[in-house]
């Protein structure tokens, strides 16, 4: 999976294109990293190319999650497909997330 | 148009094909015959074509018995045409010369009305800017679409197709497969012997389960499909349908069991279906099964038409998904995911049945 990070004073956006699986969550978590020093910010994933996601993925983004509401910041996720949308309600990930879509 | 009466062929390591088969064929019927392979399906479309030369029996083309030894064979097989599985091109002879070579041999034709004859069918499969290129400038889609060209031309009664696809990748089968539907909308008489069942299925008005050498069962692509009477033809059928892969080990590698998803469910029309399908196999492999022994993955429409997955883990007698330590995030996908998940003890295996539900919802 591709991870772009881009940053501005107030926020930190990760930018992930591809499937957020198991075998590329190490390394997509390795590379969220930035993201996870940044918590008291508010962090933006922006998912408009991300194909699917899996438990393994969900897991990074809890943990994102987790660092983001101890350092007092919030994580914001933009434009996830229908497919993805379904996996966030069956897990209740969409009461957890404050999601846009454009 | 097509009569066999108490066809047999005795081959001489004892062999007994067909035992005494009637099969009547009517004009404008597409027939596709199916069943495992070394049934006898291919050897009964060369017993129509007088390739074989049957212990006893009768094969009526137009009343006339094509097995009689006083008859023309020759002229009775041009009523018949037949493709192959391996194209059989003249490879010193282009696309044209291939398809004109039978016209000017076999019916007397000029060249000239030979290639305009050749030209009109070169169009009709689609091939028409290619009637100068030799068969080494030719995909395997192409030659077969010319090998159909040139049985075409000779204007046969009906046409015998045996495996026409299955030495094509699923592209070029695609090509072959849209110029056979076509011929079928046409009105053309066709046999045709295949494997790839959801082609059968599209195209036939009538479909023939063969295994050991007989016909067992003869109804329409419905009652085949869908209500099967024999035990052996919804197996086969069942097999045929379902995609099925063994994990031994950690070791697996799940792009390449994505792709095949992938392709399944293209294959079938499903959607985004594979999206469902990989995600359940997915969090079954990385969250659940305990890889005692191998593990058998099956995704199948099941009775009621519903997509569903099965996966047998060999060598284990416990819960898996109900287990006390299973995954939560997981264990809710799961349920997420499914209509029903359900788990039995089959022997010394654990079996999970899980309903998707509708394939083109």
């Amino acid at each position: 999976m591709e991870v772009t990070i881009t940053q501005t004073e107030q926020s930190m956006t990760a930018k992930l294109v591809g499937r957020l699986d198991t075998p590329s969550s190490q390394e997509v978590s390795q590379k969220l990293e930035p993201l996870m020093e940044n918590a008291d910010k508010e962090l933006i994933l922006d998912c408009t190319e991300m194909s699917y996601i899996s438990s393994s993925g969900l897991r990074i983004l809890l943990t994102l999650r987790k660092q983001a509401a101890a350092k007092g910041g919030k994580v914001v996720i933009l434009n996830i497909n229908d497919e993805i949308r379904q996996v966030f309600m069956m897990t209740g990930f969409l009461n957890l997330f404050e999601i846009k879509n454009a | 148009m097509i009569e066999i009466s108490n066809l047999r062929l005795v081959f001489p390591d004892g062999t007994d094909l067909f035992r005494g088969m009637n099969l009547s064929i009517q004009k404008g019927e597409v027939i596709s015959i199916i069943g495992p392979s070394g049934s006898g399906k291919s050897t009964l479309l060369r017993c129509i074509n007088a390739l074989e030369n049957p212990t006893q029996g009768q094969i009526f083309i137009n009343g006339k018995d094509i097995l009689d030894r006083k008859a023309n064979k020759p002229a009775m097989r041009r009523k018949i045409g037949m493709v192959f599985q391996q194209f059989r091109m003249f490879h010193n002879l282009d696309v044209l010369g291939n398809v004109t070579i039978g016209l000017i041999r076999l019916l007397d034709m000029t060249p000239a009305d030979a290639e305009k004859k050749a030209m009109e069918y070169l169009r009709m499969v689609g091939l028409s800017g290619k009637q100068h290129a030799m068969s080494s400038q030719l995909s395997g889609g192409e030659k077969q679409r010319v090998e159909i060209a040139r049985c075409l031309a000779m204007e046969p009664e009906v046409i015998l197709f045996d495996e026409p696809t299955s030495a094509l990748d699923q592209m070029m089968e695609t090509e072959v497969i849209r110029v056979i539907q076509d011929l079928a909308k046409q009105g053309m008489t066709m046999v045709i012997v295949t494997h790839a069942l959801e082609f059968a299925r599209s195209v036939s008005t009538r479909v023939l389960f063969m295994n050991d050498g007989v016909i067992t069962e003869d109804g329409t692509p419905d009652q085949i499909f869908e209500h099967p009477k024999h035990t052996l033809t919804r197996l086969f059928i069942r097999d045929r349908m379902s995609l099925i892969w063994k994990v031994n080990n950690k070791d697996y590698d799940l792009y390449k069991i994505n792709a095949e998803i992938e392709f399944y469910c293209k294959k079938h029309d499903f959607g985004k279906k594979y999206f469902t399908l990989e995600l359940i196999t997915e969090e079954l492999l990385t969250h659940f099964l305990p890889f005692t022994g191998p593990i058998n993955f099956r995704i199948f429409v099941d009775e009621s038409k519903q997509l569903a997955v099965e996966v047998e883990q060999e060598n284990y007698d416990q819960p898996i998904i109900d287990s006390p330590t299973a995954d939560e995030i997981s264990l809710m996908i799961l349920q997420g995911l499914c209509r029903t998940l359900t788990e039995t003890q089959e022997g010394n295996n654990r079996l999970i049945s899980l309903v998707v539900g509708d394939p083109n919802e």
